[in-house]
């Protein structure tokens, strides 16, 4: 039996025995918000509601609730808005007043913490499980890892993770008052108080917080001051034992215009990768979303979405929607994999079709060397390593056949360019270096 | 139950806890206050579960006891008698009698026991602050007009509070305008923001307005309640998130037009007579003849256009406003001077007063 099956027998029995005003006043708005080992979570809408049951009917709800259900132990009121029924038909009243262009924030002001982000709508894949795992230590032991740094590429999740970390300590811990900002915010504020002259007041504001976490941090390069200052608020917190959590979507190490000491001290917690999706992570994360919007996936679909759209979690989950719009256009046949098809056939990224020059340019760009050297016999130090750079690109991410890379960068054998590939696959296992720099030429292309 | 007590005493007290009972209710209890007699004072109380007060007098008690009277009925009976009376109220089988020297009068009263207790704010958990009455009200006053009456978005039908330093500030939007009041205060803890339903911050205004006291105010997840010697009041709050109205107040303004206030509530008042149903007021401001112009044109009626007295700098405009917005706020502007900051055609309006930085008032224009 689910707890509004519970509840709604039990409210049946007290109708009965209470009068007709005593019932809509104080029963109405009631529902179990949660039933957890024996003790139930009555959501009541007001104090004076709840005052008044446990005043006056606390008893006879107990008794009511071990009968229907064993195990009962204990009942608490907790105060909740009612559960939203139909929403009230509004007809907008006719004016000629413009409107304010007013933003209601979904965020907490006092914390900065979205409270859709939680753990419940979490998916762990072996992408991010060692960042998941990591947020779950420092969640039942704060400044386990401290700071915890999450890096990765945009739309992995990084913000959803953080702020979820926040939002559960939030609720846990009652008396830990957590901060999340984007670096950019931070920059603003720091700005805004240097002007005003308030920087004192400025440090005292972050200074109090037991958990702060900074989002994007990369887009703190080049501002030098910003730096320094999020430098000594990270000294204070670090030796106050509170917990820091930094994001950012590269390694502390690659990030730009950064100062040493600030990367040092990035580099003394715990760096975690998040890396990019697998298919099945994405089915996940597919059933997931659809699960929170009441749409029966088809396994088949997943899969299907999940082999087509490459990169983040946003394009996965706007796939998705465009899937479960055009189902719910359609009705009760729902939709077929065919029309799924074709629906993603425009939302999806094509394979770029890339000609061979076009990599070479790049690469031979960001070596700073000519072009017509990659595909000259030359085996000068500086050309071979960028031309083997470019056989291993063109095979790995175009799967270009070993022969024809060969023939096209200056009629090389094949067992030239399977060597060349196999070379720089070793290389990137040792040389995480090697890795940045592909991935930056990767971007140039 | 039996007390004895002054006639001016007691109607004070009803008067001020008898409009929070709730009139159109299912539970009837609501409509009743709850006079508790207990040691040496009287405690009258009455909610209508959005709201809870509790007044406390000094009375000479004879026998300790509670009811629950109808308060309406209670408050005409009471202000019917003569000044300078002693009030004698007594229980008599679940009825109360309330006689003096020459009157008696027998109310039927309902069971004490179904009146709701009022929650209290537990004060060792929650954040307290202490702030003048005058202080308080004056802040509630200054905005509260702002709010909007529907309850399509509760955070909008209320009066958000929250601390700014040494500062307290208020504000009220409905989306059409907008007010902030900002109070100075000491010791401020760090509350966040509450927001308390509009429908109580008149219950709030009414309770504590005129008084010369402290109020102290506890503020916990769900309630608010403020408590001086003799009164004790909680209400709701809200959970929701005010918007972030920081950022659409203008920073400059491209017409700045200074006004007598009076001069300006005038001519508001004799523009509203020729108004349409949209209360358009049409401002015609124009700095090369130094004058400012308000139209009203009504098709049925007629028109009027009134020039005021002003000092103007910046552009010429030609805007339209809801003449209420303008009117509401100016009833709350102590100073005898406001300044008009225009920020050109379909841009927000801000109202400040002269030499007042506290007060802040932003309207957007009508369309026509």
């Amino acid at each position: 039996m689910d707890s509004k099956t519970l509840w709604d027998n039990i409210l049946v029995q007290i109708e009965l025995d209470v009068s007709k005003a005593t019932y809509t006043a104080w029963f109405k708005d009631t529902y179990i918000s949660k039933i957890d080992s024996g003790t139930v979570h009555l959501a009541v809408p007001n104090t004076f509601v709840r005052e008044w049951l446990q005043n006056k009917f606390h008893k006879t709800i107990l008794q009511f609730l071990r009968d229907s259900m064993e195990g009962v132990r204990a009942v608490e009121y907790l105060i909740a808005p009612p559960n939203k029924k139909k929403e009230d038909f509004v007809t907008e009243i006719p004016t000629q007043n413009k409107e304010l262009p007013l933003n209601v924030y979904n965020i907490n002001p006092d914390d900065n913490l979205n409270p859709r982000y939680t753990f419940e709508t979490f998916v762990v894949g072996p992408f991010n499980e060692l960042a998941y795992a990591a947020s779950q230590a420092i969640m039942k032991k704060p400044v386990a890892y401290n700071p915890l740094f999450f890096y990765g590429n945009t739309g992995l999740g990084k913000t959803h993770l953080m702020q979820a970390v926040g939002n559960h300590i939030k609720q846990h811990h009652k008396d830990k008052r957590i901060f999340y900002i984007t670096s950019e915010r931070y920059t603003t504020e720091y700005i805004n108080a240097v002007q005003a002259n308030r920087v004192n007041h400025f440090k005292e504001k972050y200074r109090k917080y037991d958990v702060f976490i900074m989002d994007d941090i990369q887009f703190l390069s080049n501002k030098e001051k910003t730096q320094e200052e999020l430098f000594h608020l990270f000294n204070h917190m670090y030796d106050g034992n509170k917990q820091i959590i930094f994001s950012s979507d590269q390694h502390p190490n690659y990030l730009q215009n950064l100062e040493d000491r600030l990367k040092s001290r990035f580099m003394a917690g715990m760096i975690i990768d998040i890396s990019p999706l697998d298919t099945e992570s994405k089915i996940a994360i597919l059933q997931t979303k659809a699960k929170m919007n009441n749409f029966n996936l088809e396994p088949e679909i997943a899969y299907y979405i999940a082999s087509v759209v490459h990169g983040s979690i946003r394009e996965l989950e706007g796939t998705l929607n465009a899937v479960i719009c055009q189902s719910q256009l359609k009705g009760k046949s729902g939709i077929s994999l065919n029309e799924v098809k074709q629906l993603t056939k425009d939302s999806t990224k094509p394979q770029k079709n890339i000609s061979v020059k076009d990599v070479v340019k790049a690469v031979s760009a960001f070596y700073n060397i000519e072009e017509d050297s990659i595909y000259n016999k030359t085996r000068r130090q500086e050309v071979v390593r960028p031309r083997q750079l470019t056989m291993y690109i063109l095979r790995e991410d175009y799967n270009i056949s070993f022969p024809a890379i060969g023939q096209k960068l200056g009629n090389r054998d094949h067992t030239t360019v399977m060597h060349s590939c196999e070379k720089v696959k070793n290389e990137l296992k040792t040389n995480p270096e090697l890795i940045n720099e592909i991935n930056q030429i990767r971007s140039l292309i | 139950m039996k007390i004895e007590t002054l006639k001016d005493k007691i109607l004070f007290a009803v008067q001020k806890v008898e409009k929070v009972t709730s009139k159109n209710t299912t539970l009837p209890v609501l409509k009743c206050v709850l006079l508790e007699a207990k040691d040496k004072r009287l405690v009258i109380r009455s909610t209508n579960l959005d709201v809870g007060v509790e007044v406390v007098l000094n009375v000479k008690v004879e026998k300790e006891g509670v009811v629950a009277v109808p308060g309406n009925i209670l408050l005409s009976v009471i202000s019917q008698i003569p000044n300078d009376k002693s009030v004698f109220i007594e229980e008599d089988n679940g009825n109360i009698v309330v006689f003096t020297s020459t009157s008696k009068t027998i109310i039927k009263c309902l069971p004490a026991d179904d009146f709701p207790s009022i929650p209290k704010v537990d004060e060792d958990t929650s954040k307290t602050l202490k702030i003048g009455a005058t202080e308080l009200v004056s802040g509630l006053k200054a905005v509260w007009y702002s709010s909007a009456n529907s309850n399509i978005k509760p955070e909008l039908s209320s009066v958000r509070i929250y601390p700014q330093e040494d500062k307290l500030v208020f504000v009220a939007t409905d989306g059409f305008r907008l007010a902030e009041k900002v109070i100075t205060t000491k010791n401020l803890p760090d509350f966040g923001h509450v927001l308390i339903p509009v429908k109580n911050v008149s219950e709030i205004i009414r309770i504590f307005e005129g008084l010369d006291q402290d109020i102290d105010v506890f503020i916990d997840e769900n309630q608010i309640s403020f408590k001086t010697d003799d009164i004790y009041m909680v209400s709701r709050t809200l959970t929701g998130n005010f918007p972030d109205y920081k950022a659409i107040i203008p920073k400059s303004s491209s017409t700045e037009v200074v006004f007598l206030k009076q001069d300006l509530v005038n001519c508001l008042k004799m523009n509203t007579i020729f108004s349409d149903s949209f209360f358009h007021v049409k401002f015609n401001i124009s700095p090369k003849d130094n004058s400012v112009k308000l139209m009203t044109k009504n098709n049925d009626l007629g028109e009027s256009s009134t020039e005021i007295p002003s000092a103007i700098s910046g552009d010429e405009l030609d805007i339209n406003f809801n003449y209420k917005y303008i009117n509401d706020c100016l009833s709350t502007v102590n100073s005898d001077s406001v300044t008009f900051y225009f920020n050109g055609p379909g841009k927000p309006l801000v109202i400040k007063p002269v030499s007042d930085s506290s007060f802040l008032y932003l309207v957007m224009p009508m369309n026509k």
